[in-house]
């Protein structure tokens, strides 16, 4: 089966809650997608998938700059939705308490605390400078770049490095 | 206390929102009934707030975390409710009669279990059912939300019970002291040696000063120690035989200093060793009892090298402390206590780069920690890369991916050197910069000592710089020691941190009251079981079936499907469950794990062999079986006409070069393994996926004869190996689809009839091609 990769003349347009509606150059369309990340992790802006409901894949963007302006915010609108990775922008304290690390930051999402369990396997640093965090209850968050966070933060992160 | 223990009556997981109270209070004037709350985290729009959702008999009210504003639903006017996760946030959206989803409320996976469990209570009390019921399920969610442990915040086995990891978890030193403790009377020993070396130890500088003082010198000061006064007056002017008695004094001083130290150091070293030997087998033995959970996140390469790698520098680190910083500790205190008899004044002034030195090993330690543990995660990424791609080694060759395997290997080495070097850095200049301290330290004597020599002031003589000097650099080894200590003393602690981990990991979960089961009868029963490995996503939902005793059951479904899940469950390989799974009518849970694990006979896929001899690897199973018992087992698994023909026989060694069993020679060892432990219940998985349809006669003919009168469930893709099933169920998403005999299904014409559908036909093809080649 061929792919549909979406180019510039598709149009995406919003549906209810997050999900979208594509309607093709050549006139075909489909509705009620969900735009769904193929690589959250490392490559979050490249090859977004469209699933039906079953779950089925309907087509592929392959990089969101190649969409026009409308279909674009629309995805990202979308996406933001569905994935909820809140940005650390300032770790405020850390605490070891019992083998758990114990978080509070500022995100772009608001204050929130939580806890670490496993501080080898739940802090991910890339060699790029992303950090990515996983809680106890398995919500994840990100750092974009670790080494441009404030000194207080960035040593609070060191010392759990 | 925002007055919220007038919201006492009603579950909640946490404090009501001051914001939601106006709305609570609105509808207990209206005179409705609260029956819970959820307290949630994120507003609509993904921002962490805190929320609430209100729930009555008829209607829930959701609240978004602005004051004074919510949104009244009422059960009736929705079609249905449903709980969507997505990534690191969930919603529950109201689907609505027109068919429109409406979201009412977003969460993180912090509290997703209660509001699944609110979906499912709103379609349910929709749907008519006993609203009493339903809130008592809703109660024992909320009961199983709340049974976190007040220290670390971690959940529960169930409310009430004590936390594992704070029960165990305590000082490191204290958890490795414990494993000194039976060494203390062998400890003991060494101590007292170690006042007798370290006596030894401080008589030669005084003799030193005593013959610069009294033999060379023109005119004899009196000597510090009494004793030596007195034999000095002893031997008069006959300063040459003084001379060869000092000699001789010396010498029977190192005699014994350095024979009394060897004794100690082998004594020491016994203990150390003994700690850790204890220590690894623990650390082993835990490891075999962790559940596979632990297993599916954490490489085995990192575990591998907490027993073997962390466990050597502890050793290291051990041995550091048994033999040297004891020893280093007496002479420290020797030292002073002679320094101090000999002269105050001066052993003040020796003393003072010491105050330098602490500071600088203060200072050093602070910087150095933090690398510890980031060299560690590097070594353990470096040994994770060896742990994976040798077992590996066959995909790694027939991709032609060494040349990839090694620089991945080497990027991850080089990646462990860098910041090796860099901890190398600082740990290398420490010690130098020590040394000079103390190197300093006798200038200070020389300076002010010699000048009260030269100047005649006091009773100070060249003899006494001269010990003084000789104390003061004995004094500053143990100091430099305990200064580089902390650096050895991070890394053990950064090592043991790595196996505590283990140590602590909460083991397979055992109930206090467990049942040992004698022999099993064989009912199965899966109560609305659900299951998720990491919350994300359900692996199994709802899923309620009933096998009867001796019933052969066969599991269809595609990959992933969550047939293979089923099984790991009722084998209790994971434990994190909702709803029961009862055997013979009682929770698995309440059942002695290996008393019960022993009445199931597994057959896996891929039969997994020890490198071990065949008769050891089919004798696993049940270790005291006689030497016939064994053959007799082969014989049902139809395994030991080519075991016979093995140069080797039973005694042959699997798993070392050239020994030529192959994949369904292997699988029939399994069976015939699973045939020794006569087990009540038998479970095949895909246990003939991967042999060609001669050897799966064989080895259908080895399970014939062992399924007899036995519960057996069997997961096969290939219908063929179902044939001796009565029963078929069929899974899909998750859920069980179809389930009932065989014939029932075809009539069915559902997903078993469409599978045995295109089976049929490539079993045909397959069959004419066969007749073409002989």
């Amino acid at each position: 089966m061929e792919r549909i990769y979406i180019t510039k003349e598709d149009k995406i347009t919003a549906s209810e809650n997050n999900l979208v509606n594509l309607s093709l150059k050549d006139g075909e369309s489909f509705e009620n997608l969900e735009p769904r990340r193929l690589f959250p992790v490392n490559r979050p802006d490249e090859y977004i998938t469209l699933l039906d409901s079953e779950g089925v894949e309907k087509a592929v963007v392959r990089n969101i700059s190649e969409l026009n302006a409308e279909s674009r915010v629309t995805i990202c609108r979308s996406l933001d939705d569905y994935y909820l990775v809140p940005q650390i922008t300032k770790i405020v304290s850390t605490a070891e308490k019992y083998g758990n690390l114990h978080w509070v930051v500022e995100t772009d999402r608001g204050r929130k605390e939580f806890d670490i369990r496993n501080r080898n396997s739940d802090i991910r640093i890339y060699s790029d400078g992303r950090v990515r965090v996983r809680d106890s209850d398995d919500n994840r968050y990100v750092i974009d770049d670790w080494q441009v966070l404030d000194k207080h933060s960035k040593s609070l992160l060191v010392a759990d490095m | 206390m925002n007055g919220n223990e007038k919201f006492n009556h009603f579950l909640k997981n946490k404090d009501i929102p001051e914001g939601a109270e106006a709305s609570i209070e609105e509808l207990i004037k209206k005179g409705e009934e609260i029956l819970f709350v959820i307290v949630g985290d994120l507003n609509k729009k993904g921002q962490y707030t805190t929320t609430a959702l209100i729930f009555t008999k008829n209607s829930v009210v959701c609240y978004d975390g602005v004051p004074g504003e919510s949104e009244t639903l009422l059960f009736s006017d929705m079609k249905d409710v449903v709980s969507k996760r997505m990534y690191g946030n969930a919603t529950l959206s109201a689907i609505m009669p027109s068919g429109k989803r409406e979201v009412f409320f977003r969460f993180t996976y912090t509290i997703s279990a209660l509001c699944d469990a609110a979906a499912l209570f709103i379609s349910h009390v929709r749907d008519g059912a006993d609203l009493n019921e339903e809130t008592a399920i809703m109660g024992v969610t909320f009961e199983r939300a709340l049974s976190v442990c007040p220290k670390c915040g971690r959940t529960l086995l169930h409310p009430g019970a004590e936390c594992i990891m704070c029960r165990s978890k305590s000082k490191v030193i204290k958890k490795l002291s414990a494993y000194l403790k039976p060494h203390v009377p062998r400890l003991l020993v060494c101590i007292l040696l170690n006042f007798l070396t370290t006596f030894m130890a401080l008589v030669p500088p005084v003799v030193t000063g005593f013959i610069v003082d009294n033999i060379f010198s023109e005119n004899p000061k009196s000597a510090g120690i009494p004793i030596l006064g007195d034999i000095a007056t002893l031997f008069g002017d006959d300063k040459l035989s003084m001379l060869y008695m000092m000699i001789v004094c010396l010498f029977v001083t190192y005699i014994g200093h350095y024979g009394i130290g060897t004794l100690r150091s082998y004594q020491l070293r016994i203990v150390g060793d003994k700690a850790v030997a204890s220590l690894r087998n623990d650390i082993y033995k835990k490891a075999q009892y962790l559940p596979m959970s632990f297993y599916d996140k954490t490489s085995t390469g990192s575990v591998i090298n907490r027993i073997a790698g962390d466990s050597s520098t502890l050793q290291a680190f051990m041995l550091r402390i048994s033999q040297e910083a004891v020893v280093h500790f007496f002479q420290m205190i020797g030292i002073v206590c002679i320094m101090m008899a000999l002269d105050p004044y001066l052993t003040l002034l020796s003393l003072i780069p010491v105050v330098f030195i602490a500071l600088a090993s203060r200072f050093f330690s602070k910087k150095i920690k933090p690398y510890y543990r980031r060299i560690w995660r590097r070594w353990s990424s470096v040994f994770a890369t060896l742990a994976d791609t040798i077992p590996c080694i066959k995909v790694v060759k027939s991709f032609t991916g060494e040349k990839r395997s090694a620089e991945k290997f080497e990027a991850k080495n080089n990646d462990w050197l860098q910041m090796d070097l860099k901890i190398g850095k600082i740990a290398t200049v420490f010690p130098h910069v020590i040394g000079f301290l103390v190197t300093c330290g006798s200038l200070i004597i020389w300076g002010f000592g010699g000048t009260f020599v030269l100047k005649g002031e006091g009773a100070y003589s060249a003899g006494l710089i001269i010990s003084f000097i000789s104390y003061a650099s004995m004094f500053y080894t143990p100091v430099t020691f305990f200064a580089n200590l902390s650096d050895s003393f991070q890394g053990a602690l950064a090592s043991t941190e790595k196996i505590l981990d283990i140590l602590e990991a909460e083991p397979e979960t055992q109930a206090e009251n467990h049942v040992v089961p004698d022999k099993l009868k064989g009912k199965i029963e899966f109560l609305h079981v659900g299951f998720s490995f990491d919350r994300t996503k359900k692996v199994l939902d709802d899923v309620c079936l009933t096998i009867e005793p001796g019933e052969v059951v066969g599991i269809v479904g595609t990959t992933g499907s969550g047939k293979s899940t089923l099984i790991n469950l009722l084998m209790r390989f994971y434990d994190g469950y909702s709803g029961e799974i009862l055997v013979d009518g009682h929770n698995i849970k309440n059942f002695d794990l290996s008393g019960y694990r022993g009445q199931i006979g597994y057959v896996q896929q891929e039969p997994m062999m020890f490198s071990d001899t065949i008769f050891n690897n089919i004798s696993y199973s049940n270790p005291d079986a006689s030497v016939e018992d064994v053959i007799k087992a082969a014989d049902v698994a139809n395994a030991h006409g080519f075991i016979a023909r093995q140069p080797d026989a039973y005694d042959t060694m699997l798993g070392e070069r050239g020994v030529g069993v192959s994949g369904g020679e292997k699988q029939r060892i399994s069976i015939a393994r699973a045939v020794l432990m006569n087990p009540s219940i038998l479970i095949f998985d895909e246990a003939t996926a991967a042999v060609d349809s001669e050897t799966e006669h064989l080895i259908q003919e080895a399970i014939d004869r062992l399924i007899e009168g036995k519960t057996t469930l069997m997961i096969a893709h290939r219908l063929s190996t179902l044939r001796r099933a009565n029963r078929i169920i069929v899974v899909d998403g998750g859920k069980i689809v179809e389930n009932g005999s065989p014939e029932e299904l075809m009539a069915l014409k559902g997903k078993y009839y469409k599978l045995v559908q295109i089976q049929s036909m490539a079993a045909e093809s397959e069959r004419m091609r066969e007749e073409e080649r002989f």
